[in-house]
Formats: structure tokens, C-alpha cells, sequence
């Protein structure tokens, strides 16, 4: 007996474990709730980045750009900015296109403009508002342009307002060289310190907004984090670390095994349809004529449409308007007739609609109903320890078997009410109607609710089994329910895996051309979790001392070689000019990733 | 609102002093609003605008030179990039491709540039857009400057 119940709880979890002794069995379990959290080095798992960890999440990308072109890591940006964040993209423009022609198309300004000349005449004439200042109150960009910093501050700031922060461009005529970071939150936090901040800030989340690879986490109200997934799909379900659980790819809530486009359709019909269908249904019949749905709002019978067609309630048949208070005229509808094929139609479609939407409505109640479950075990559990605490610890010592049911169940009744929501377009006329032939779908059809009946009825009886009052039951008796429910737990996660596989493989394979109905994989444990990144930035540790920073960085920004600052920040670290740049309370973008990792 | 106002004075005196320098262009401002300017400009000569005078009125807003004054023509005008009712022109610099570095005096440099040189891909005046774009030359030359006659010269007698 106790062999048999071993090699089930194998097959259930994971055949690649050591399970040979009843006791390793519950501990088990009590891991496969944690094991949803599968470290980032075993799979490239979504994580979750917060506003702390928003630095540290970019930072390798910048790194990875920064070492094969040698650059700076604001010219890494820049140009990740422009390919949105597509390193491996970015790269192939390298190698085709040559590094002269990434730098121009990203408006990076490299060749540093190298006659100093003209500033170190004391007096330099700004074109922008044509006065004569000192060359200190000017500054030159590495495009070479120089202009006063109130010019300068002033363009900032119209910039960021109008939400440019990404790439605010150089003042000069045609010139699309993107500006110096550092010059931009110098000048601007000088005058504008709150738009300096939201300048960092747009910068900063430019690896959110512009990356196909990160997404922010559709939860309301927004809890602040984005989700990165890891991976070359982004056809995936995670669950945020606030608790929302949503398809990445398009956002809404996890609706596998739909596809993203019948989600929309459905949630959108539904939105629309459902109450009015109802309520349509009840109150109103159609015109026969104008086939607009008509509500008795009293009167006998006899109803005129506004269309001026007068049709009998009863029947809906077309009447003439004539009538007296028992009969109308040329009508007598309590004689059986087959009814209109149009009619038959527009019926047909609607009860197709109903059937699918009462049960995919079910399942989702009764996902809701089972939610409450939850607490109700957890005293049943703690009622039951107590009555079996004298029993010897090997036997029944951790009632894991309960929780992952249930979860089981929670799991699997998600999967079900999706499922209706997808036959309902699957076999629907709406989408795949001309990709099937009426054959091909009758076997899709029987082929697909096979398996769903099965793991419905599968559902169901697990659903009864968790709600049986199991703390009140014998030894004995309770074991025999724990076995069941282990084995019907690992009878429905089969099952589920089986029908995603079946709409993967028999149903979407043949006419999901250009896979716009892929569905995101089956997950035995559940969405994905999004694990936290781990936070190495600490915002205030070393900032105070670098508060007064040297009045002119933003002239020594286009003074000083990328060469020498490369070497600078690769030898100590954190140069002292690099320090000198960081402004009390921003980010610092130009902090070497090492740096960041070390505060 | 201080910046753009030194600056606008500054082109002011800019304008007061070449005054002979660009005879085609003449920028006047507005007596009491020193954001509102107005230009008359000449038509350029080979083009059906020769011998036109048109005047253009400009709004400066306020964070000029940052942002682009808005142009209008006051004249009637049949060009492709001008609408035709509310002499609205539309010409890249005056919208994406501004740069600060422009001046009132330069924006009606580009403006009479456009007038030997329309776009007819980006037409605001489609029926003018039209006629460049199917080859008619002469119709849009004898329709161009049958408004050029009519609106912009002076009547005479």
C-alpha cells in the first residue's frame, strides 16, 4: 500500500526526485508551493523589478553595449534607447552597418569636438538668444554646438514638459545629436531640480516603456513594479509580486488556453453582450420585418413595431393591424408552424453564445465559491491535527495534500472556464471558418470536448471530495480521502497538460497561420511567479559628500576623451570625476554597474 | 516669458538695421504686442507668384525660440503646402524640424523658398496638390497666379 501511494506522489510532481519513504512524501508537497519560485539560474524565469531595482535591471544590457563597442555607458543608452533595448539588434547594425553609422543613426556624438578654441575666448555670442556671455556661462555639447546654459536650461526644460526626456535633440539646425546626460541633469537641476528628477526618472523607465522584454504590471491602482520575463517568448502567464496574475502579451488577465485574440473577442462580447443578451432575451421579441428586437411596453397582443410592421407577441408572426380585442385579422397563431430559417438562425447563434458563456460563467463562480474554501480547510486541518496528534508522526504529520488540492482545483477550474471560452471560437464560424472543413471540425470538436468533459467531471468530483467534512472522519477513512484526492489531483494536472497539448498540436497546428492563436504553455504549478531582483542600490549610502559636485561638469563633458574616462572608471572603479557628476537625491546613470553593485 | 521677449527685442533691432540688406522681406511688429509680428513678403520672380505681395502674420508663443512661431499667410494664396481657407502653411521647420537657431526673418527666408519649390506630396491644398502631382504645370501656374493677380496686387485705377 504505502509503495503505491510513493510511486503516485511521483508521478505526480516530479519523476526526477528520490521519493522511496512515505515521510519524504509531505515534505514534498510542503516544497512544491515554494519550488513555484524556481531560482533565476535554473530557468530564465520572469522577475519582478521595482523602483529600486529598476538601475540594477539594466544594468546588464548597458554593460554587455559598453564592452563590445567600448563606450560610454550614457552612449549605450542612448543608442538602447534607439533600438529599444535590442542589444542583439544593436549589434547587427554594428556589424552591417559599421560603428560610424550606429553612432549617427542613435545621434550619438562621439568624436568629441576637439578645437576648444572658440572657448577660451572669454566672450562667446549664443545664436539662440543672440547675446553676447561669458564663454563660462556656455556650454559646448559633443556635437560641437555651443550655446548659453539659459538657452540650454530653457530648451530642458521645454523638452522633458513636453515628455521628450529620451531624446532631446541638440538646439542647432539639423543637428540629431542627442544630448549629454550629464550636461542636461546639471543644467537642469540647477533651476528645474524637480524636472531634473523627472528627467532621470523618464530615462530610467525607458527600459520599461521601450522593451519587449519588460512590461509594466497592468494592476489598479498600479503597484509601481514592471515584470521582465526572461527567455525569447513573451507568450507567458506571470504573476507580479502584488498578487496580479495577467497574460504578458497582451496584458489582460491569464486566459490561457485562449489565445490573445479570442480573449479580446470574448471579454469584449461578453463586456457587451451578456446583460443586454439577457435582458434582450426576456423583454423583447424580434420584428419580422426589420428584425429590430421590439419590448411590449402594454397593450394587447398586437404590437407595431416603429418600422410600422404590426406582428402578433405571441408567435412573432406579421399580422395585418386590423384586430379586435380576441382575434387580428388573417392571423391565428395557436396553429403550429415551423418557424422562418433566418429566424432559426439568429436563435441558433445565440444558444450556441449561451451554452458556452453559462458554463465558462459557471466555472468562473465556481472558482470564486471554492476561493472561500481556503479558510474553511485550513480549520478543518488544524481540527483534524489535534484529533490525530497521537498518532505516530511518520504517518500523518503535514496535511500538504489538502492545500495542493486545492490549489489543484483552483488551478484546473481556470483552465476550465477558459476552455468554453475557447471552443467557443473554435469551432465558431467567427474565426476559423474558412481554414476548416465542416468534417475536419466535427472530429476537432469531439476530439476537444472529450478531453474537457473528462476533466470536468474530474473537477467536479475533486471539488466534492475538498469539501467533504474530513475533520470529522475516522483514521482510516481519512486516509482513504487523502489518497483520492492525491490521485485525482495528479489525474487533472495530466489531464490539463493533455488538453493544452491537444489544442497545441490537433486543433491550432493546422490553420494557426502566423501563429496569431499561440497560447501561452501549460503550467502544472501555476502562473509563474515573477521573482524579485535583488536590490544592490542603496540611494543614500554615499550621496551627501557629493552634493556640492563641481560647478562646470557640464564643460568637462566635452572636454574629456572617452578613452580617458573609460580607463579612469575601469581601473578605480569610481573615478573621482565620475563621483563628481552625481547629483544629491537623483540616480546616477553614469555610475559604472560595478559601482552600483557595491553600494 | 523674459528670454523669449529679450530675444524677440534683439531680433527686433536686427531687423530695424538690415532693413535694406533683404528687400523681398519686410518684418514689421506689432505696435503694442511684441509677440505678434507682421511680414510682407514678394512673390518670387520665374514663379506665378511674381509681382504678389503677401503678407503673413506671425504668433510668437512663449517659449520661443524653443518652440516655433506659428505662420500664417493673410493673403490669399493657391500653393499646395498653404491651406487655401485659413492660409495655414505647412513646412517642416515650422513643426518637427524647428531648431532655435531660427529667426523670424530666416522662417520667411524658408517660407519664400516654398513658394518657388512646393511639396506637392504633403498638400494642405489638395486641388493645387493635384494638378503638380498629375503634370498639369500650367494649370497650377495659370490658377496660381490668377490669385496671385486677384489677392495679392495692388488694384489698379
Amino acid at each position: 500500500m504505502d509503495d503505491d501511494y510513493a510511486s503516485t506522489d511521483e508521478d505526480y510532481q516530479y519523476s526526477d526526485q528520490d521519493v522511496e519513504e512515505e515521510d519524504s512524501v509531505g515534505e514534498f508537497y510542503e516544497n512544491a508551493d515554494d519550488s513555484i519560485q524556481l531560482p533565476s539560474s535554473i530557468a530564465p524565469a520572469a522577475q519582478v523589478i521595482t523602483k529600486e531595482s529598476l538601475i540594477v535591471a539594466q544594468k546588464e544590457d548597458l554593460r554587455r553595449v559598453m564592452d563590445m563597442l567600448s563606450v560610454r555607458q550614457e552612449h549605450a543608452r542612448i543608442m538602447l534607447i534607439y533600438h529599444r533595448w535590442d542589444v542583439e539588434k544593436l549589434f547587427e547594425v554594428y556589424v552591417e552597418k559599421g560603428k560610424a553609422f550606429m553612432f549617427a543613426q542613435a545621434g550619438v556624438s562621439v568624436d568629441e569636438y576637439h578645437d576648444s578654441g572658440s572657448l577660451d575666448s572669454a566672450i562667446v555670442m549664443c545664436e539662440i538668444c543672440m547675446d553676447d556671455i561669458p564663454s563660462d556661462e556656455a556650454t559646448r555639447m559633443d556635437c560641437g554646438h555651443c550655446f548659453c546654459n539659459t538657452c540650454w536650461t530653457q530648451h530642458f526644460f521645454v523638452k522633458v514638459n513636453e515628455g521628450q526626456s529620451k531624446r532631446i535633440r541638440c538646439m542647432a539646425h539639423k543637428c540629431n545629436s542627442i544630448c549629454d546626460e550629464a550636461v542636461v541633469r546639471t543644467l537642469l537641476g540647477r533651476k528645474h531640480p524637480d524636472m531634473a528628477e523627472k528627467y532621470a526618472r523618464f530615462l530610467l523607465e525607458s527600459y520599461i516603456e521601450d522593451n519587449n522584454k519588460v512590461k509594466w504590471c497592468p494592476s489598479t491602482p498600479h503597484c509601481g513594479n514592471a515584470i521582465r520575463v526572461g527567455g525569447d517568448d513573451d507568450l507567458c502567464e506571470v504573476e507580479c509580486s502584488c498578487g496580479e496574475q495577467f497574460c504578458f502579451k497582451c496584458l489582460s488577465e491569464a486566459h490561457s488556453p485562449c489565445s490573445c485574440l479570442m480573449w479580446e473577442l470574448w471579454e469584449k462580447k461578453c463586456r457587451d453582450e451578456s446583460e443586454t443578451v439577457n435582458w434582450i432575451t426576456v423583454h423583447t421579441k424580434s420584428c419580422p420585418k426589420c428584425h429590430k428586437p421590439v419590448e411590449k411596453n402594454g397593450g394587447c397582443n398586437l404590437v407595431s413595431c416603429i418600422c410600422g410592421q404590426a406582428f402578433c407577441w405571441l408567435c412573432g408572426g406579421a399580422t395585418g393591424r386590423d384586430h379586435t380585442w380576441s382575434s387580428i385579422a388573417g392571423h391565428s397563431c395557436g396553429r403550429y408552424k415551423e418557424q422562418e430559417k433566418s429566424a432559426e438562425r439568429a436563435k441558433r447563434d445565440l444558444y450556441r453564445y449561451m451554452h458556452y458563456h453559462n458554463r465558462y460563467k459557471a466555472h468562473t463562480d465556481s472558482f470564486k465559491l471554492e476561493s472561500k474554501l481556503k479558510d474553511i480547510i485550513q480549520g478543518k486541518i488544524s481540527i483534524t491535527e489535534e484529533k490525530h496528534s497521537g498518532r505516530k508522526k511518520t504517518e500523518l504529520n503535514d496535511y500538504s495534500w489538502v492545500n495542493n488540492g486545492l490549489l489543484r482545483l483552483f488551478r484546473s477550474r481556470r483552465v476550465l472556464s477558459y476552455s468554453y471560452a475557447f471552443a467557443f471560437y473554435m469551432f465558431g464560424d467567427e474565426l476559423f471558418k474558412e481554414q476548416m472543413s465542416e468534417a475536419e471540425r466535427e472530429m476537432k470538436q469531439n476530439l476537444f470536448e472529450d478531453q474537457q468533459q473528462q476533466l470536468e467531471a474530474n473537477v467536479e468530483k475533486l471539488s466534492k471530495i475538498l469539501e467533504e467534512p474530513f475533520d470529522t472522519f475516522k483514521y482510516a477513512k481519512l486516509m482513504e480521502i487523502r489518497m483520492q484526492i492525491i490521485t485525482l489531483s495528479a489525474l487533472i494536472d495530466d489531464l490539463c497538460k493533455k488538453m493544452y497539448e491537444c489544442i497545441d498540436n490537433d486543433l491550432l497546428d493546422s490553420i494557426n497561420l502566423g501563429s496569431v492563436h499561440s497560447i501561452a504553455p501549460y503550467k502544472s504549478k501555476g502562473i509563474e511567479k515573477a521573482s524579485e531582483l535583488p536590490v544592490c542600490w542603496s540611494n543614500k549610502a554615499d550621496n551627501t559628500e557629493m552634493l556640492l559636485s563641481e560647478k562646470d561638469s557640464c564643460i568637462y563633458a566635452a572636454s574629456v576623451g572617452v578613452t580617458a574616462e573609460l580607463n579612469q572608471s575601469e581601473e578605480s572603479g569610481c573615478s573621482s570625476r565620475k563621483r563628481a557628476r552625481k547629483e544629491g537625491g537623483f540616480f546616477d546613470l553614469n555610475l559604472p554597474a560595478e559601482v552600483v553593485d557595491r553600494n | 516669458m523674459q528670454a523669449s521677449r529679450a530675444r524677440l527685442f534683439k531680433e527686433y533691432k536686427e531687423v530695424q538695421r538690415e532693413k535694406t540688406a533683404d528687400p523681398d522681406i519686410q518684418l514689421v511688429c506689432d505696435d503694442s504686442n511684441i509677440f505678434k509680428w507682421t511680414a510682407l513678403i514678394k512673390g518670387p520672380s520665374e514663379t506665378p507668384f511674381d509681382g504678389g505681395v503677401f503678407q503673413l502674420a506671425f504668433s510668437v508663443p512663449e517659449h520661443y525660440p524653443l518652440q516655433p512661431p506659428q505662420v500664417r499667410f493673410l493673403t490669399k494664396i493657391f500653393h499646395p503646402n498653404v491651406h487655401f481657407k485659413t492660409g495655414e502653411i505647412c513646412l517642416d521647420i515650422l513643426k518637427t524640424a524647428w531648431s532655435p537657431a531660427w529667426t523670424l526673418q530666416s522662417v520667411c527666408r524658408a517660407i519664400i523658398a516654398l513658394m518657388a519649390h512646393p511639396e506637392p506630396d504633403s498638400p494642405l491644398n489638395c486641388d493645387s496638390g493635384n494638378l503638380l502631382r498629375s503634370g498639369d504645370v500650367r494649370g497650377y501656374q495659370s490658377m496660381a497666379r490668377m490669385y496671385t493677380r486677384l489677392a495679392a496686387m495692388p488694384k489698379k485705377g
